[in-house]
């Protein structure tokens, strides 16, 4: 067989494309002439390791091809090949110096493609690449590494996580990171680390330590890597998830509108089909199990420990060579882990006393990241002297009302997190400015009164308390909280549904006829008061709606723990009752059976998805009513609680209004700006050609309306002819027509 | 499994019990443990979750408290027989790591008194924050044995690096009742917490210390 074709061959033998076409389709043919070339590589490969660096041009050429030959075809004769990668390896780490560079991208590409083909494993093809990439001088290569480092990483955590290579590159990476602090090869460490959180491929704790490491080093690039990690790191990879989901959205009713106006073809029909498809697959995709995605700063083994390190390390020493905004960045990393896990690290605050003066520059951060820094844990004593400090220096009369409103926002910052960091005479102080002309001071005024009418009335004017908080006051509603003081928790709302369920039970007992309040046949009410639930609930939340009918059985067989009685004691007591002993007598009994009979909702029976919906409702129901005049219920403190707790506080919002502090604007910038609309007025027209011309420069389509109107005169007189000589019965035929085609939906139709 | 009732909780309860008083005593009061574990939820995006409630019976009666108090709470401490610490006392730890971390240990929980929990953190410094042992602060006229009782019936949920989370309930020396009435207020607490209420809920077992676990969703 071998015999046969021989005569062709020796044509092919040359062109090694071809060879590797044929090998492809038949390689046991084939395996002498793959021998052969096998056999020529190796003796170039030995020249050339013998003299790397005098290689010649011609020389260098056939190795690459054959190199790149062999490469593609390896996975046919696994046999021949054995020692082929680990050859690649060898080349590529003694000699990356003195390569030629087109060699070196193909023994790159080479590596890469055996480690498709499986003739390489990850581990080892890392190992020999990760080295080079740290140590090479030339930036493409670098590149070129970086690149094939990164996809081969993803690609072998694609179908599923690789743990053991996952974690020796961790470790690969720490140990760069942690042997030699001073030196940036670590921002390589940083790079990639960085690089596979964004795509979710390393989420756990492990490579957050690597960052940490990397925020701990003593080269700024590489600290400024790493802290710039943990502020944004997380922010990233939400935005690249939503990038790649909302990609290429599909709107699913204009496309069915599409195909009722346009002509029906069976393509179209298939495209429609199609996309159809590609949506119903997203929207499996997104009712599948969220990822676990807890946040870098969450992920952190001893946040304490890192935040003293950063603090004392970057911030406090006088060794340290950070500038003023890599000192930010670090700055607001440590009172971001403050804020988040509630460390106590003392000398943090006395740190930003000598910054907090309206002439350092970028103030507002300062401010944003003492504010940060504050949590319900920190001594007020401590903060005290700070805010006063604030008040000294940025809110007076005479300064700009940019600084003020800048200093009574970070103030207000500072107390939304600890409400004892303010005494009594600044607080009335600072909130005379409500009244200031300039709006962004009245504002921030009026935030930091708002805030104390909720969290420490008792400390404003009686006139500035208002009258919930002043009627709050007088039922012993509203206490200020204790330091240290942990809010016991309790269902939100859980009255309101009590409340609603025994109405809804006396209206049903109504309806039969029965005693309004009679007790017994509970167990027949609650039956009914289930189906009413399950109706309910279908309507609203038809994600659930397979869930509640197994319920069903739960719920009945509640009743009959009612009745067994031993009913437990009543649970949050003591808060209760010392609010009550200053109301009388009667109210009092009244409210604690109340309270007694509330408790024992929680506890006998379990709340359905249909209960937890109706109580929301309810309580959303109720806060509505509290900001309406004339209700006496309290209104809940909703400030900052629509902020996610791991969101970061911004200079911004420190400025906050300040651009409406800036002083009128001047007759030029006004002349500016009212030109700014105004661009092409070089020759005069009316604003309707105007619109009309921007529309076609746009691109936009013309109205039927306006094609009539620009129809040539000599197309349009035929038919205006003709149209003044028909007859009765002529015109008759045509008005018929016409309305026929108006009922079928014009001239396509899209009926029938 | 796709339902919980309150006759399935019911009677995994007794099946605890039974086993933990009658089938296989052990020489000590064993502890009921909620496990729940959650999922659909993205601790990226839902707000982390974390909440206090009160039981309505006491799930570790043994818990040990220490009083960190002025001469006046040392007294009422004394009286009650909890064990107490002064201003003097904390200070001879002399913010000593080691020895403020065995001070942590020792107790299950802290209480202070009004005037000295604001110097706790400069005495002791991150060490019982960081223990999740932050004092409760007790004030002259309140009611000491009250205060303890409070604190040793409120149980904390919080969620940590993983998505599952375990508390203490009650234990197998209280009735069925009253197990049954802590173990569904916390369920409900637990739910009510949730952003997607049961559609978070991945599973809840119960569990005395050395009993097998009872799957109860």
């Amino acid at each position: 067989m071998v015999k046969r074709k021989l005569g062709a061959l020796e044509k092919v033998e040359a062109d090694l494309p071809n060879l590797q076409h044929k090998i492809r389709r038949d390689p046991k043919s084939y395996v002498e002439d793959f021998r052969a070339q096998h056999f020529q590589y190796e003796s170039h490969r030995e020249i050339f390791m013998a003299a790397p660096s005098s290689a010649t041009d011609t020389g260098i050429i056939s190795l690459r091809d054959l190199i790149d030959f062999i490469a593609h075809v390896a996975e046919c004769y696994p046999e021949i090949v054995k020692e082929f990668p680990q050859q690649l390896i060898d080349m590529l780490t003694q000699h990356h110096l003195v390569l030629e560079s087109e060699l070196r991208e193909k023994i790159v590409g080479s590596l890469m493609l055996l480690r498709k083909k499986d003739l390489l494993d990850s581990a080892t093809l890392l190992q020999t690449l990760f080295p080079i990439l740290i140590s090479t001088p030339s930036k493409t290569l670098r590149a070129l590494l970086f690149q094939k480092i990164l996809s081969d990483l993803r690609s072998s955590n694609s179908k599923a996580t690789n743990h053991k290579l996952n974690r020796t590159m961790q470790t690969v990476l720490f140990n760069l990171v942690t042997s030699d602090r001073t030196s940036s090869k670590g921002l390589w460490a940083v790079k990639l680390t960085r690089e596979l959180w964004k795509r979710q491929i390393w989420t756990e704790a492990k490579a957050v330590e690597v960052m940490k490491e990397a925020s701990l080093s003593e080269n700024e690039k590489v600290i400024v890597g790493g802290v710039r990690f943990f502020l944004g790191g997380d922010q990233e990879r939400q935005d690249a998830e939503d990038e790649s989901s909302d990609e290429e959205a599909i709107d699913v009713a204009r496309i069915r509108h599409v195909v009722g106006i346009n002509k029906k073809t069976k393509k179209k029909s298939r495209a429609v089909e199609k996309a159809l498809a590609t949506v119903k697959r997203k929207e499996r995709k997104k009712h599948n199990p969220a990822p676990l995605n807890f946040s870098a700063l969450h992920l952190l083994h001893d946040p304490q420990g890192f935040a003293d390190a950063l603090f004392s390390k970057h911030l406090q020493s006088s060794k340290s060579k950070l500038n003023l905004e890599q000192k930010l960045l670090v700055l607001q990393l440590v009172s971001r882990l403050v804020g988040l896990h509630k460390l106590h690290i003392m000398s943090l605050y006395s740190y930003f006393q000598k910054y907090l003066t309206p002439r350092q520059p970028s103030v507002t951060s300062f401010l944003a990241s003492l504010a940060q820094a504050s949590h319900d844990l920190v001594p007020p004593d401590v903060l005290e002297p700070l805010v006063q400090k604030i008040a000294n220096e940025f809110v007076s009369e005479a300064s700009a009302a940019e600084v003020a409103s800048a200093g009574l926002n970070a103030i207000r910052e500072i107390c939304v997190r600890q409400p004892l960091a303010m005494n009594e005479t600044l607080l009335q102080d600072l909130v005379m400015y409500k009244k200031s002309k300039d709006k962004g001071v009245m504002m921030a005024a009026k935030g930091l009164l708002s805030l104390y009418r909720d969290v420490g009335a008792e400390m404003l004017k009686r006139r500035d308390r208002g009258k919930e908080a002043s009627m709050g006051l007088r039922s012993g509603e509203q206490k200020a909280k204790r330091f240290g003081e942990q809010e016991a928790g309790e269902i939100e709302g859980l009255e309101l549904l009590e409340k609603w369920k025994e109405e809804e039970r006396r209206k049903r007992r109504l309806e039969k006829g029965l005693a309004s309040d009679a007790e017994d046949d509970e167990e027949e009410d609650e039956e009914a008061d289930w189906n009413a639930w399950n109706v309910e609930d279908d309507e609203d939340s038809d994600d659930s709606g397979g869930w509640i009918d197994v319920q069903s059985e739960g719920e009945i067989e509640l009743s009959d723990s009612e009745d067994e009685g031993g009913k437990p004691p009543a649970k949050k007591a003591k808060q209760g009752d010392s609010d009550e002993k200053q109301q009388q007598g009667d109210e009092e009994e009244d409210a604690q059976a109340q309270e007694k009979k509330l408790s024992t909702l929680a506890t006998t029976r379990i709340l359905t998805p249909a209960d937890l919906a109706k109580l929301a409702e309810l309580r959303a129901e109720a806060s509505v009513n509290a900001l309406l005049p004339g209700s006496k219920t309290r209104r809940t403190a909703q400030s900052n609680s629509a902020r996610h707790i791991d969101d970061p506080l911004t200079a911004a919002e420190i400025e906050g209004l300040a651009s409406l502090s800036a002083g009128k604007a001047t007759r030029e910038e006004r002349i500016a700006h009212a030109k700014e609309g105004k661009l092409d007025r070089s020759d005069h027209k009316s604003t309707t050609a105007r619109r009309k011309l921007k529309k076609e420069s746009e691109g936009k389509s013309t109205t039927n309306k306006e094609k009539a109107r620009r129809k040539n005169f000599l197309m349009t007189l035929g038919k205006a002819k003709s149209k003044g000589k028909r007859s009765l019965v002529e015109t008759r035929a045509v008005l018929k027509a016409h309305q026929e085609r108006q009922k079928r939906g014009g001239k396509r139709g899209n009926k029938g | 499994m796709s339902k919980i009732s309150v006759a399935g909780v019911r009677e995994n309860v007794q099946q605890l019990l039974d086993y933990s008083l009658n089938e296989k005593k052990r020489n000590f009061l064993e502890t009921v443990e909620l496990q729940i574990g959650l999922k659909n939820y993205d601790p990226q995006r839902d707000k982390r979750f974390s909440g206090t409630i009160r039981l309505p019976t006491v799930p570790r009666p043994n818990m040990s408290i220490c009083i960190l108090g002025d001469q006046h709470d040392l007294d009422r401490a004394k009286h009650h027989g909890i064990d107490a610490m002064s201003a003097d006392d904390l200070k001879k730890l002399n913010k000593n790591k080691k020895l403020i971390k065995k001070l942590a240990r020792k107790y299950d929980a802290f209480l202070a008194s009004d005037g000295l929990i604001k110097q706790i953190p400069r005495l002791l410094g991150p060490g019982l924050s960081k223990a999740g042992k932050f004092p409760t602060p007790v004030s002259h006229n309140e009611d000491m044995a009250n205060k303890v009782n409070e604190v040793k019936s409120t149980i904390k949920f919080q969620l940590k690096k993983v998505l599952c989370l375990g508390v203490a309930v009650g234990n197998v020396g209280m009735t069925q009742e009253e197990l049954v009435a802590n173990i569904m207020l916390a369920i409900n607490y637990l739910v009510s917490l949730l952003k997607k209420g049961w559609q978070n809920v991945g599973s809840l077992v119960i569990k005395a210390t050395m009993s097998p676990p009872k799957r109860l969703y």
